[in-house]
Parts: structure tokens; sequence; C-alpha cells
């Protein structure tokens, strides 16, 4: 499941994260909480950010010829 | 456990004077609009700083005000370059009680009131919950 998750303390202080996206999209689809909020102090980007989606590849064999 | 893929700290800027009226409203106080004055000390005498944008001089005007039940005080709302800024007097310990530090609990529910709204539009199913540090939104698709 994909998440964008807020969390905003009692001083006002705001955190974005974004959980079960793959690559760059977390960037993409948060974006919009970003810009409706202000604007972005620091940004860290953990492991998953560099999962891509798998590319399934077919080999074929020549057989003959 | 869903991977978490990015980690984001935002600076809040009021832009939307709806979300505030509606953080006023979860939260009990009155919001008025076009009062272009609230009560304060009268005169600025150095206890806190000045916010970014704001000259002493202008203290003390405002393009709406809060009212917060109980407080002597007000809460002034300026607008200044397509943003809202909040000027109040903190010397009011029940008006510092009531809106927190650095005005956070009326931040708290302006981003909680706002991100619910624009989230359901865009799709979003919006869950809410308190934490020990805060408000928690998750948003969901």
């Amino acid at each position: 499941m994909e998440e964008i998750i807020i969390d905003i303390d009692e001083s006002g202080e705001i955190s974005v994260e974004t959980r079960g996206f793959r690559g760059k999209a977390c960037l993409e689809e948060s974006q919009f909480v970003k810009d409706l909020l202000g604007h972005e102090l620091f940004r860290q980007l953990t492991p998953a950010y560099y999962i891509t989606e798998k590319i399934k590849t077919k080999k074929y064999l020549k057989l003959c010829g | 456990m869903i991977n978490l893929s990015h980690i984001s700290k935002i600076e809040l800027e009021i832009k939307y004077l709806d979300a505030l009226i509606y953080a006023c409203n979860r939260l009990g106080f009155e919001f008025v609009e076009n009062q272009n004055t609230y009560r304060w000390y009268g005169r600025w005498v150095g206890d806190s700083p000045l916010p970014e944008g704001i000259s002493k001089d202008e203290l003390g005007r405002c393009d709406h005000a809060i009212k917060i039940p109980g407080c002597t005080y007000e809460i002034g709302v300026v607008k200044k370059n397509n943003m809202y800024i909040l000027l109040w007097d903190s010397w009011d310990s029940k008006l510092r009680l009531a809106i927190g530090h650095n005005a956070g609990i009326i931040k708290q529910a302006y981003t909680a009131e706002l991100v619910r709204y624009k989230a359901r539009l865009k799709g979003y199913s919006v869950l809410e919950k308190k934490t020990q540090k805060g408000i928690r939104i998750v948003l969901q698709k």
C-alpha cells in the first residue's frame, strides 16, 4: 500500500514521509502536499527510493539455423 | 512493514484563509474577518523577536483577528506577499498556553484541515490520529 504520512508536532513543525512507493514516484506523489503547506527545508532519500520496478525480459534460444 | 522511501521537513506558509478559519473553529477560537486591530500591550518592548517581514510600526494592525475565549490579548492575521502572518503578544500567559509555542497549535490545526480537504479532492482516503508529539495524517490511495 502507498502512503503519504504527515506529522505535525505541537510547535507546528511538519514532516512528510512516503511509504510503499518505488523510485521517484514518492517525490511526485507527495509534491502536492509540500506545495500546499509551504516549502521544503530538508529531504532525505532512503534505500527504498532507489528500488526500481522489476523489468521482465524474455530470452529466445535459437533452435535451428 | 512498508518501506519508507523519503522524509522531508516543511516550513509552513499560511496561504489559505478558509483553512485558517476552519482551524479556529476546530480549536474553539473566534475568527473575526476584517478586524483591523488586535488587542496587545500597545507598544513593542523588545521582549520577543519581530516576525520576519514585520516592522515594529506594523504591530497592532491586521487584516483579520482571532479571539480566544478567556484571553485578554488577541491574534492579528496580516496578509503579506500572498501569505498570512500571525501576530500576537506572548505576554498573555493564557494566550501562550492556548496557541502553544510559536502558535504551533494553530499551525497544527491549519495543516490538518487543509491537508484533509485537499487530499480528499485528489482521491486520497484520509486518516487522522493523535500521537505523543502532535497529529499524524495518513493519506492512502
